[in-house]
């Protein structure tokens, strides 16, 4: 063999590696894996849903892990299923930020293809690693603490003062809410004041407790609280009804689950809630698994995707008392089958509600 | 009377100076916070975690300790919410939702008696592995449905409605309390669980039931706990298995602080309490004196060493926590 033939043998070979590695993953080696942060708040039950959802629709298991809070616990149960041999198509939506890094390249080495949601640290990005980490995708923070403070600010006149119960302190998804709170507050009412802020570790309990410190240290100056999910919104709603005050103070969160959603409708405390936002989290895992699974068959190849579509903002919705009800659909039973029947009609980022509204160069993690 | 003082008061004379100078200095802050609609606040937010600290005296107190608290407080507040009127199912078992939900801790609590005493598994690890077995009935009964949320007003109102000046899930706390005092007093069980926790070997050579004492501490405990989770689960007016969540850190802090050994034989149930009221007060105050949120948590941790050091200094000997 001379070197020609023998250089000749080395390109054919490195072509058909290479033609391997880049080959459409058959639908019967896939798994769809849904990672999430636990399984009994009504977002993550939701999540587990549109992976069912998913999963029955396209004909490939799912998996799902529960982290149980716990970042090491998330790690370990998406570790063993790697394990497994099959690819995995994962929507992971990370406990903290700082776990992204760690999966992405779990993932990765498994040949596998993960959407992480809601916590990257910001200057880690889909673009830099490759294409198995497909995308990172969220639904905007300030968009939402924005909803919240326009519907209490309205509700109140234009003036008195407002409370707020932030989730964890570190989270970026409670830091990006009240900053868009504080942002609206800021640009367009200047006879709103805001009093206090409370973080409550997205606990409902901790919400109730936080609730009745602030009742206790401003009485009746507290016209509007803000909670930065609707979980803690339950809690502090309750403090503030347990005060004799709850018909003459206004709420908004970020969730509309169907307590809320049940109190809203009711009028309950002279129609306490005011403004809610709207996204579903069947529709974000739903998107999620989606994506990775167009770029694990081939039919996207994420690093010919614009930015926008590797760091994405979705549409949230500003819910209020008067528009609910175009909103009631979305909880219907069968509604995560119709959510998926038109993802996969219309592609991950023109499905009704949530489209696909910006992203890419600026730090999506940071909005 | 003397002798339930003389057994109490060993060493809580500097706890409640603490707890009265955090009192002033909050006080001076804000006046709001010596309100009487503070204190009915103060009273309101220690109740739950009063209950718990009774039973986990009892167990800390004989060398042992209970972690299974969240998971059995979970378990016990989903089964009373799903058999009392509420907004997921329609049952309504009336005073035997408390009894199932009420035995669904002492069960829990023998569960892991029985693992600790008969088959010489640590507290630790026998309770911990309750709290994840708990949890997971919670878990369970939760499962994907809707949150299940009180219906009845009466009982949702319960735990806030004053009765003379003081809110009823604080008499609740109260009851549970004196209780547990009379108990670890004034009987041979609670005398018999300090025994153990200075020497089980003489203990049980002087013919005290080690196992059988053993086994129900933890049941008792289990009992609160579940006690616990219902009053919680009335106060917040839903159900959720997370229900116990962060009580765990409130009540053994609590109890070490107030002169608890870790290491059992010495400690009393109303020097727990204060242990509790003292960590209530400390985050109440802070909050109405206008600490920032993002200072709060170090600020917490601060005062509470100084407290703690201050109270711990002339007994440093005696507090055995260092171990």
């Amino acid at each position: 063999m001379n070197v020609k033939s023998l250089l000749l043998a080395g390109v054919s070979a490195s072509v058909v590696a290479g033609a391997a590695f880049a080959a459409p993953v058959a639908k019967e080696d896939m798994v769809l894996v849904v990672s999430v942060i636990n399984t009994t708040n009504p977002y993550m039950i939701s999540n587990i849903e549109g992976g069912k959802a998913l999963s029955e629709e396209l004909g490939i298991p799912l998996e799902i892990v529960n982290s149980n809070g716990s970042s090491q616990t998330e790690i370990a149960g998406i570790m063993s299923i790697l394990a497994s041999g099959k690819t995995p198509i994962m929507f992971v939506n990370t406990v903290a930020s700082s776990d992204a890094p760690t999966i992405v390249d779990a993932v990765k080495q498994a040949g596998g293809y993960v959407t992480i949601w809601w916590n990257k640290p910001a200057d880690y990005k889909p673009q830099d690693v490759g294409d198995n980490f497909v995308a990172f995708q969220k639904i905007p923070g300030l968009s939402s603490g924005a909803c919240g403070a326009k519907a209490i600010a309205e509700a109140i006149g234009g003036k008195g003062n407002v409370v707020l119960l932030p989730g964890v302190p570190d989270s970026t998804t409670s830091k990006t809410r009240v900053a868009g709170f504080r942002a609206e507050i800021e640009a367009n009412w200047p006879d709103i004041t805001i009093l206090d802020e409370r973080p409550s570790n997205w606990d409902p309990q901790l919400g109730a407790r936080n609730a009745q410190d602030l009742i206790v240290k401003y009485g009746d100056q507290i016209n509007g609280v803000w909670s930065a999910d609707d979980g803690m919104q339950i809690g502090a709603m309750q403090s503030f009804e347990n005060a004799g005050l709850l018909d003459k103070v206004k709420f908004a969160s970020d969730g509309l689950y169907p307590k809320t959603l049940e109190d809203l409708q009711s009028g309950r405390g002279n129609n306490a809630i005011v403004g809610e936002t709207f996204h579903r989290g069947y529709m974000a895992s739903a998107v999620g698994l989606y994506t990775a699974y167009l770029a694990a068959t081939g039919e996207i190849v994420p690093s010919e995707l614009s930015d926008d579509k590797r760091e994405s903002l979705f549409q949230l919705s500003c819910v209020t008392p008067s528009n609910y009800e175009q909103y009631l659909q979305y909880d219907a039973p069968d509604a995560p089958a119709a959510f998926v029947d038109r993802l996969i009609a219309n592609g991950p980022w023109a499905t009704e509600p949530m489209p696909l509204v910006g992203g890419g160069a600026a730090a999506a993690a940071e909005w | 009377m003397k002798h339930l003082l003389s057994n109490e008061s060993k060493g809580p004379v500097g706890l409640i100076v603490s707890v009265i100078v955090l009192i002033v200095v909050f006080s001076f802050l804000n006046p709001r916070f010596a309100s009487v609609e503070n204190l009915q606040n103060v009273l309101f937010q220690s109740s739950v975690p009063l209950i718990i600290v009774v039973g986990a005296t009892l167990v800390i107190i004989m060398g042992s300790i209970d972690l299974s608290v969240q998971g059995v407080m979970g378990a016990a507040g989903m089964a009373w919410i799903l058999i009392t009127p509420n907004t997921r199912t329609e049952l309504d078992y009336g005073a035997w939702a408390w009894v199932i939900a009420l035995a669904t801790g002492v069960l829990l609590g023998l569960f892991a008696g029985l693992i600790y005493d008969k088959l010489k598994v640590p507290s630790f690890v026998a309770t911990l592995g309750t709290w994840y077995v708990g949890l997971g009935i919670g878990i369970m009964l939760y499962g994907n449905g809707l949150l299940p949320s009180l219906t009845n007003e009466t009982l949702a109102r319960w735990p806030t409605r004053l009765s003379l000046g003081i809110p009823n899930s604080f008499w609740l706390a109260a009851a549970v309390l004196l209780l547990g005092v009379l108990i670890m007093n004034y009987t041979r069980f609670g005398r018999g669980l300090l025994a153990i926790g200075n020497n089980e070997i003489i203990a049980r050579s002087s013919g005290i039931r080690v196992s059988r004492y053993k086994i129900l501490a933890l049941s008792i405990a289990g009992g609160l706990s579940a006690l616990a989770g219902i009053l919680a689960t009335m106060q917040l007016g839903s159900g959720s298995s997370d229900i116990g969540s962060t009580q765990l850190f409130t009540v053994i802090p609590a109890a070490v602080i107030g002169g608890t050994a870790l290491s059992g034989g010495e400690g009393g149930i109303m020097r727990s309490a204060l242990g509790v009221f003292l960590l209530i007060i400390l985050n109440n105050g802070l909050v109405l004196a206008g600490v920032s949120p993002n200072y709060q948590q170090g600020v917490f941790g601060l005062i509470l060493i100084i407290a703690v050091v201050t109270v711990a200094w002339p007994h440093r000997s005696r507090l055995k926590v260092a171990k």
